[in-house]
């Protein structure tokens, strides 16, 4: 109980300090800034985003096509009669006469014809809405039904042919053959319906729009029907504009947090936090409350805001767990507010990428699933998903995040906050912190068992990286990759403790310490393995990743066998033996692993 | 304002900002902002162009039909893309379920030139990249019955649009506006977003660490102590700038007018600094200056993008070889605002020395 009251009273501390810091003429200019803010945006969505104005050329001896074309402001257009066009034709990117459209042999001029081609659908479209009699106009409709497969996505998944060799007769279903009633062949919405849904989807002009809609398509009454030109993967851009919405401001309030934990550490103001008997777990979970709760609160506005089920908030929970653990050791690391800036800037590049890119792959492939974000967007869709999906695609957020806080944790305190040393030296500090001096064995165990989320985040985005690069290059980015990764995670122990205290390392000690960094390696991977990542370690991918599930005693031999190279190096050459003995291990990894791969394969 | 004192100034802040290697982490975001777009575009063109990937190209895909014979079965064995059987629904749909079909579709006995539309049942594997690429196939081909149907149904037309011919594209050319539409305004931009940041750390760094009045004291004034960081910020922004267009170009980009480029960027990007710089002045804290700022930084990038041949849209137009006479105006106006700044903080600084001096 105790605890709980010191954590309400660093919570309230913290709200109480930030107030008074803002008041000082802040707020007048805050609400200016606002008001102007929801001018603007009123402003740019009335005349659009001119961003790619008069990007091509093109010209015409048509009047009405002239018109159809400067509509859209990405072309510049010239009217001309019919000789100076043709004589002139090469100085512009597209030229259309008498109903013909002739592009230019660039890339440029491709990329013209493909934006003609999508303003005279978008043109087409308009003229036959308009019509009385609909089903003239928009004749055919396609009723998409999805149909799971019991067949996992390896085969895709690792680039192989899908589908049965070529046979003769049409294919034989081996398992057994459900009765399926045939389909109605009468649509089962109305043809006004049908009607508003293809004019709300022509009349999409601005960029804008386009996202707005978006957020709100959730609940489309339309169904599975479309017609042929709709029939293609949902946009993809749109969820950068759910990824900005929701990220932007957590990422601006874990700044706040941040700057309130760097503030504590500029000329010592912290030190009379320190004093209090209060322990230091309280002190940062009293300090993250406010920001914790203020993060809710924002995403709470923004999901009622757009009218989206409550379910999103779960994925975001872990998300935002995530942010305010890194705005915490970022701002204890950092040492000016220069570093402050450009290692949040660098984090806030990284996370977004993390989170936004896999999710635009959302429809499309189970890979995506490794981003909570990917959650938000089946939601919207109304897809549902599962419990194991949750835990598949939140649990290295919480674990990365909860193991920051535990070293922030033991880590805040004088010493620490207030040296001045490098960036690089801290990490190590902080590190050594955690590595308790009385068990180093065990403390080297837990260490190398709790690096594996941090490690198999690495080597997700190493995953999503190299994903869609030719298939020879991406296997051998991917394997040297994910062992570079995985031999520093292992290193990074030994390479504290040997900094700590160089004469600590006899042979027998070192055998014992690899010992127990490859042990605890060993039983953290296959631990998350089997909480979490069954779905990707399936395919060839994932085979490089999370090799060899199935004994135990090779890989045990290979992770101590990389670990001692780099310790011997470490022994041998002192600390700058750190890289070659990396290096070396590396190779060593990555032979093993192809050996296992073309065994595989073979 | 002796020029000695603003380069000492500036040179201070390098070093610093390289004996910190921050300037390092700056460049690694480079690099990889610049590898996930590229990953970006290979992932995107493989949706929504999968003939532009070699290994899906020549591949017939088995597609089951099952319901009334139709033109659509007609077309579908023309087409090169596909194999066709013609089964029984729950066959297929069994077939489909163990992928020895891409897809299945279903046609009812509805006539050409019926009141009612023919609506067909188009079964597909869920969350499936080949799905995608079947769909994206498969949709030429319903196209091409949609247009035959629409010519039975001619007569019920009120209007007809009128014809364009389109030349089918050849290649790739989808990514041309992502690329030069969006990608490297936004990337020759960033700089100088980081480096109106870097200008408030920069000056309430001081005021936070007490270092003003060692500064100060020396021959140094503060209005040229402001102008030496704002100087450093500044340099800044050209290089960067810079490196992101050569990294472009070595990705196979072709960008035109590089130095105008880097022109209009690097004058643009002294309204930002110099907002930056005033921001910083007023409040003294960082927290309360980057607030301000990165808010009133949405105002002015989202205004500015609101108006016609903004600057971002010139960086645009300039890459692609399309800027005129006009860019000359914009930079002038760009100038001008630039001046009225320089102007206002100039003021501010001496203000602020006076009241110290006070």
């Amino acid at each position: 109980m105790g605890a709980l009251a010191d954590i309400v009273t660093i919570a309230k501390w913290e709200v109480k300090k930030s107030f008074t810091m803002m008041s000082r003429d802040m707020l007048p200019l805050a609400i200016i800034l606002f008001v102007l803010l929801v001018a603007v945006t009123g402003f740019s969505a009335q005349s659009g985003l001119h961003l790619q104005d008069g990007m091509y050329n093109v010209a015409t001896n048509d009047r009405a096509v002239a018109e159809l074309l400067a509509s859209d402001n990405r072309f510049t257009v010239t009217l001309l009669d019919n000789n100076p066009l043709w004589v002139t034709r090469s100085s512009y990117d597209l030229i259309v006469m008498g109903g013909q459209v002739i592009p230019s042999n660039t890339e440029k001029g491709r990329s013209a014809l493909k934006t003609v081609e999508r303003d005279y659908a978008k043109y087409v479209n308009s003229v036959y809405t308009r019509q009385d009699d609909l089903f003239a106009a928009y004749p055919l409709w396609i009723d998409t039904q999805g149909i799971t497969s019991e067949l996992s996505f390896t085969a895709t998944q690792s680039g192989q042919r899908v589908g049965t060799p070529p046979s003769r007769g049409p294919p034989v279903p081996a398992g057994i053959i459900e009765e399926i009633a045939p389909p109605s062949p009468a649509l089962s919405v109305t043809e006004e319906e049908l009607r508003q849904q293809l004019v709300q989807s022509t009349s999409k002009d601005t960029q804008i729009s386009r996202y707005t809609d978006a957020l709100s398509s959730g609940t489309s009454t339309m169904g599975t029907f479309k017609t042929p030109s709709q029939l293609s993967p949902p946009l993809p851009f749109d969820s950068i504009i759910l990824v900005f919405v929701f990220i932007f401001p957590l990422y601006f309030t874990s700044q706040f947090f941040m700057m309130s934990i760097m503030n504590e550490r500029i000329e010592r103001k912290g030190e009379i936090l320190l004093t209090t008997p209060v322990k230091t777990s309280s002190i940062i979970i009293g300090k993250m409350l406010p920001y914790f709760l203020g993060m809710l609160a924002i995403c709470t506005a923004l999901t009622l805001w757009i009218g989206a089920p409550w379910l999103i908030l779960l994925p975001l929970i872990p998300v935002i767990f995530f942010f305010l653990a890194n705005a915490l050791i970022i701002g204890m690391l950092a040492r000016s507010f220069k570093e402050l800036s450009f290692i949040s800037i660098f984090f806030s590049t990284v996370a977004t990428s993390y989170l936004f890119f896999p999710s635009i792959f959302a429809n499309v492939h189970v890979v995506s699933l490794i981003s909570p974000l990917t959650l938000i967007v089946l939601t919207m869709q109304g897809t549902a998903w599962t419990a194991a999906d949750y835990l598949y695609s939140t649990s290295l957020f919480w674990l990365t995040g909860a193991v920051l806080f535990y070293i922030a944790a033991r880590n805040f305190k004088e010493e620490r906050l207030f040296s001045e040393k490098g960036l690089v030296t801290r990490m190590r500090e902080f590190l050594s912190e955690i590595l308790s001096r009385n068990h180093p064995f065990m403390a080297l165990f837990l260490l190398s068992g709790f690096t594996i989320p941090f490690v198999f985040m690495v080597q997700m985005m190493c995953l999503v990286l190299f994903f869609n690069l030719p298939m020879p290059l991406s296997l051998i980015c991917l394997l040297l990759f994910a062992a570079l990764v995985e031999e520093i995670a292992k290193g990074i122990g030994i390479y504290t403790l040997y900094l700590r205290d160089p004469g600590f390392f006899t042979a027998k000690i070192i055998l014992i310490a690899c010992g127990a960094t490859a042990l605890g390696f060993l039983i953290g991977e296959k631990l998350l393995l089997f909480v979490t990542l069954a779905e990707i370690s399936d395919s060839v991918f994932g085979s490089i990743l999370f090799l060899s599930l199935g004994s135990l005693w090779l890989p045990l031999l290979l992770h101590f066998g990389c670990v001692l190279i780099v310790a011997c190096c470490l022994k041998k050459w002192g600390a700058r033996g750190f890289a070659p003995g990396l290096g070396i291990a590396m190779v060593v990894h990555c032979c093993y692993n192809l050996y296992f791969i073309l065994g595989w394969l073979g | 304002m002796k020029s000695r004192h603003l380069s000492i100034i500036a040179k201070k802040e390098f070093s610093g900002l390289l004996s910190e290697r921050t300037i390092l982490l700056a460049v690694l975001l480079q690099l990889f902002v610049a590898l996930f777009s590229s990953f970006l575009m290979v992932g995107l063109t493989s949706m929504y162009d999968p003939a532009s990937l070699s290994q899906y190209s020549r591949f017939k895909y088995n597609v089951g039909y099952a319901g009334t014979d139709t033109d659509l079965l007609y077309s579908l064995y023309q087409s090169p893309d596909f194999r066709v059987y013609r089964m029984d629904l729950s066959t297929g749909v069994a077939a489909l379920k163990e992928r020895k079909l891409a897809a299945l579709i279903w046609a009812p006995d509805t006539r050409p030139d019926a009141e009612e539309p023919v609506k067909l049942t188009l079964y597909t594997l869920q969350n499936d990249l080949q799905s995608a690429i079947v769909d994206v196939k498969l949709k030429e081909v319903f196209l091409n019955y949609e247009r035959d149907l629409r010519q039975v149904r001619a007569d019920r037309l009120s209007e007809q649009p009128m014809p364009l011919e389109i030349p089918p594209a050849r290649g790739a050319g989808e990514f041309f506006e992502f690329v030069y539409g969006l990608l490297i305004p936004l990337l020759v931009f960033m700089p100088a977003i980081i480096a109106s940041a870097l200008i408030i750390d920069l000056i309430t760094e001081e005021y936070q660490h007490d270092t003003l009045e060692t500064l100060v004291s020396t021959p140094v004034t503060f209005s040229e102590m402001v102008w030496g960081k704002i100087l450093a910020c500044e340099v800044l922004v050209p290089v960067q700038a810079g490196i992101w267009l050569i990294l472009l170009m070595a990705n196979g980009i072709a960008i035109q007018n590089a130095g105008l480029i880097l022109l209009h960027v690097s004058v643009s990007s002294l309204v930002l600094i110099l907002l930056g710089a005033l921001t910083a002045l007023h409040y003294r804290e960082r927290t309360a200056a980057q607030f301000i700022f990165s808010t009133a930084l949405v105002v002015v990038i989202l205004f500015s993008l609101a108006l016609p041949s903004n600057p971002m849209n010139l960086l645009t137009r300039l890459s692609v070889g399309m800027a005129g006479t006009e860019q000359w105006l914009v930079l002038a106006a760009v100038a001008g605002v630039v001046v009225i700044l320089a102007y206002a903080t100039q003021k501010y600084a001496e203000r602020i020395s006076r009241i110290n001096q006070a």
